[in-house]
């Protein structure tokens, strides 16, 4: 790890690990706030980035970490607040200011044109290229770049499109050190990739702080933060609450104060369920595998309990409920219900098998955003609502009052657009299809509340308690450890594609399910 | 939530929101052709007369009665079939063709002959996913080359002995039988698309294909099924027009396809599928068949009549589209 570090280099601008590092402050943030109406994104923020370190920002979701990103690089305008690069005050109007003042965002959408060259790439759009730029020495500079980012392997007219992922995020790296960057901050950089391009990637960063360079590192992953990072930074409902060398801090700590109080207070607050168990079998998947994705999945799901899938965007819960509601048709592995073996390869063999699947995007794959209310309703059960191919009105509106009742939408909403509904009442309409279906056996609810608020998220949760009441199985997934917590009966964590845990929720605490959703081991078998 | 007060002001927002100067223009427009059309009707001597309005009708129905059935393709969000015309020609032929084994078996086997088109093109778009304005430009020029080829090259025409399909071009209490069709046709598709489980998921497939596979809707069963009842509506009309004409060639293709499209567009159908109506189509139709008509009798040339319909189809698509991508 930090043996890797050069100390010829980095001696003269900072101490060994543990230290603080004695690099002056490149960039300083005071009194950051910003809003987005009435949700305050991120209050009174302050922090001060050093030359030559790794500086980690840490928070659950939600904490304002990607509005601090989208300030530091020109994204969004602070309402308040001072950000000094190298003792200059920054006033950023879009990214192009940041990208000419050396702050550099890499995120996992990368901005490379995959049919170029990885040379043209690395020189395309940049501000301080010739017309002919074809030079040599612009092209030795691209490739002492790369070389000295590890890619000493790549040629310079390889497209870009021939490299691996991990090799593309060194690419685009490369891009904006030609540029001069002296800040670089990583944005979750490593959910797409394999562990050796995580360890190449964390080599680049070495080497770039070696350099006298600055790295702000944002990631849910705790390993990685321990591993590669100097200083942490947690944020938790958009303030800072605290900065802390890495050598003076475990995970526990890290853990408990990014969730703060909560844990204290979840017993209060949150609702725990007392069961596990119903002993009835409804789904049992074994080794559910999708390349890439999801490896070897193997679950029971029984009648009436709720099973809560808890783990970070990437981490494979949302393919699992896919490959279950049939949209996903390179699956392999086995799923039976009942006892019945069932193939799950188009969502129609899904909702005859009584897998009724409710995906997280409302807008993209949920809704018919124009068509009317009732419509979007028995969208799921048009089968039952007619005789001989014509719907039955007075039943399907019936049906549709029912079911509008129950999830709490106007009765005079029933004949207008979906799309005339704010977006908690949207994932009402979208979640109100799945009540109350004859033939249902297993509910996979992706994200069940994104986009609601706490009110609208708690009318949710006890309709999905009363849907499993009424004996269906439930499966959900959630990014969001208090979701996951207040409703489900099962608490499963994934990472990276596979599961950690399996615990009754009266066995969960907030730390140990989040420790489960940000690491590669169990606690207690990893790094102190 | 809290219905009462709340709930009307975001009733208000969401409405006003929705309202931008797409709506305005739309308006506008609509406003002037009206006036436009009334002032036409005032100042255009024969065209207030009921022999006149009876020539609209006729000239409607043909044209109507494809673009009704071209609807379905529409609100299904399969953009349009571009072998509308070929159709019309290709089962007009086989029409009068077999017309030699009797009038009602001649109308099944057509209808059939129809069905069966329009299918093979609504499976190929609905199972692969293939381009719709491709596979309809493919299948016109393969009925084209088939249709050559088995008549080589000539017109077909009735045989001798049959006569009773004049019927179908006979004016029935004054009115040309067609007219009666196109109006019940229109009436039938209307209700059907409304009330039926078919007609749900063609606007549910239309308005979103994504979540329609999401929601295990039958998306392969419903993309054939709509192509295949467009192509049935041309046959329809490919029957009424062999008969009409009583000599059936590829010559019958004319610009049906294009008017039958423009129809549909005038009408103010989404050309995105989910939003719209046959009665919409049907409107545009008859919308399209006044103007012609009113041109022509002001003594407007072939020419002049392309180019106002061309203009009054822009402009109404352009202003349409402006309106649906506001919402």
């Amino acid at each position: 790890m930090n043996g890797e570090r050069d100390p010829a280099s980095s001696a003269g601008s900072r101490s060994l690990l543990g230290d603080h590092p004695v690099g002056p402050v490149l960039l300083e943030v005071v009194g950051l706030s910003k809003s987005y109406g009435p949700v305050r994104a991120i209050q009174d923020l302050s922090l001060d980035v050093r030359i030559g370190e790794v500086h980690a920002i840490c928070g659950h979701n939600g904490a304002g970490k990607s509005t601090l990103v989208k300030a530091l690089v020109g994204l969004v305008r602070p309402d308040v607040g001072v950000m000094r690069f190298d003792g200059e005050e920054l006033s950023l109007r879009n990214p192009q200011d940041a990208q000419a003042r050396g702050i550099a965002l890499v995120n996992q959408e990368l901005s490379l044109v995959p049919e170029l060259s990885v040379e043209d790439n690395i020189f395309l759009g940049g501000i301080d290229v010739p017309l002919l730029y074809r030079r040599r020495r612009l092209s030795e500079r691209a490739r002492r770049t790369l070389d000295a980012l590890g890619l000493a392997h790549v040629p310079l007219n390889a497209a870009v499109e021939s490299l691996a992922i991990g090799e593309r995020q060194l690419v685009e790296i490369a891009r904006l050190l030609v540029r001069d960057a002296r800040l670089l901050i990583l944005d979750e950089p490593t959910a797409t990739l394999s562990k050796p391009e995580i360890d190449r990637v964390f080599m680049a960063t070495r080497e770039l702080v070696a350099q006298g360079r600055s790295v702000i590192f944002v990631s849910h992953r705790l390993d990685e933060v321990f591993d590669l990072c100097d200083r942490v930074t947690v944020l938790r409902d958009g303030r800072v609450v605290g900065t802390h060398m890495i050598g003076e801090i475990d995970r526990r700590s890290l853990i408990n104060l990014m969730l703060g109080e909560m844990e204290g207070a979840a017993a209060a607050r949150h609702h725990v369920s007392e069961r596990a168990h119903s002993g009835v079998d409804a789904v049992r998947i074994e080794g559910l595998s999708v390349p890439g994705a999801v490896e070897d999945f193997s679950l029971t799901l029984e009648r009436g309990i709720i099973t809560g899938l808890a783990g970070q965007v990437g981490s494979g819960t949302s393919t699992v409920l896919r490959a279950l509601g049939g949209l996903v048709p390179d699956a392999s592995g086995t799923v039976e219900v009942h006892g019945q073996s069932v193939r799950l390869n188009t969502p129609r063999l899904a909702s005859r098998a009584g897998i009724l699947y409710i995906p997280n995007d409302r807008q993209r794959e949920g809704l018919f955003l124009g068509q009317t209310v009732e419509s979007n309703l028995t969208v799921v059960r048009l089968r039952r609502l007619s005789r001989l191919g014509v719907i039955l009105r007075r039943r399907s509106q019936r049906v549709a009052r029912d079911l509008s009742t129950m999830v709490g939408v106007g009765l005079d909403r029933l004949g207008s657009p979906v799309d005339r509904l704010s977006g908690g009442n949207q994932q009402k309409v979208l979640l109100g299809r799945a009540l109350h279906r004859e033939g249902t056996v297993l509910l996979a609810l992706d994200e069940p509340t994104r986009g609601v608020d706490v009110g609208g998220r708690a009318d949710i949760h006890e309709l999905v308690r009363d849907a499993a009441r009424e004996g269906a199985s439930v499966i959900f997934s959630s990014t969001e450890l208090d979701e996951v917590l207040d409703l489900a009966d099962v608490v499963v964590t994934m990472f990276a594609g596979r599961i950690v845990s399996v615990i009754p929720r009266a066995d969960a605490s907030a730390s140990s399910v989040l420790a489960d959703m940000t690491t590669r081991e169990r606690e207690g078998e990893g790094r102190p | 939530m809290n219905a009462g007060v709340f709930g009307a002001l975001e009733r208000i927002r969401a409405d006003r929101r929705r309202f931008g100067w797409a709506d305005v223009a739309l308006g506008l427009w609509i406003g002037v052709l009206t006036v436009l059309v009334v002032y036409g009707a005032t100042t255009t001597t024969g065209f207030m007369t009921v022999s006149n309005l009876k020539a609209i009708l006729t000239a409607a129905a043909f044209v109507g009665i494809i673009a009704v059935g071209l609807t379905v393709i529409v609100l299904s969000g399969n953009l349009f079939s571009l072998a509308l015309g070929q159709t019309v020609a290709v089962t007009a032929m086989l029409f009068l063709y077999t017309l030699q084994f009797g009038l009602a078996l001649a109308i099944v086997l057509t209808l059939l002959l129809g069905l069966v088109i329009g299918a093979v093109q609504g499976f190929a778009v609905g199972a692969w996913g293939a381009n719709p304005i491709i596979i309809t430009i493919g299948a016109a020029g393969l009925m084209e080359g088939v249709a050559v080829w088995l008549s080589h090259g000539q017109s077909i025409v009735p045989p001798a002995s049959a006569t009773s399909y004049q019927r179908l071009a006979e004016p029935l209490l004054g009115v040309p039988f067609p007219v009666y069709v196109f109006v019940a046709l229109t009436i039938g598709l209307a209700v059907a698309m409304r009330r039926t489980r078919f007609g749900r998921g063609i606007y549910l497939l239309g308005e979103n294909r994504v979540a329609a596979r999401a929601a295990a809707l039958p998306v392969t069963l419903l993309t054939t099924a709509a192509f295949a009842l467009t192509s049935v509506f041309a046959a329809g009309a490919g029957v009424l027009i062999g008969a009409t004409s009583q000599n059936a060639s590829l010559l019958l293709t004319g610009s049906y396809t294009y008017d039958a499209i423009a129809a549909a567009l005038v009408g103010g159908n989404a050309v995105t599928g989910g939003r719209g109506s046959v009665l919409r189509t049907a409107g545009g139709a008859v919308f399209i068949a006044t103007i012609s008509d009113m041109l022509l009798l002001r003594g407007y040339t072939t020419g002049g009549q392309i180019l106002v319909r061309g203009i009054i189809v822009v402009v109404v698509v352009v202003l349409t589209n402006l309106r649906e991508r506001s919402r």
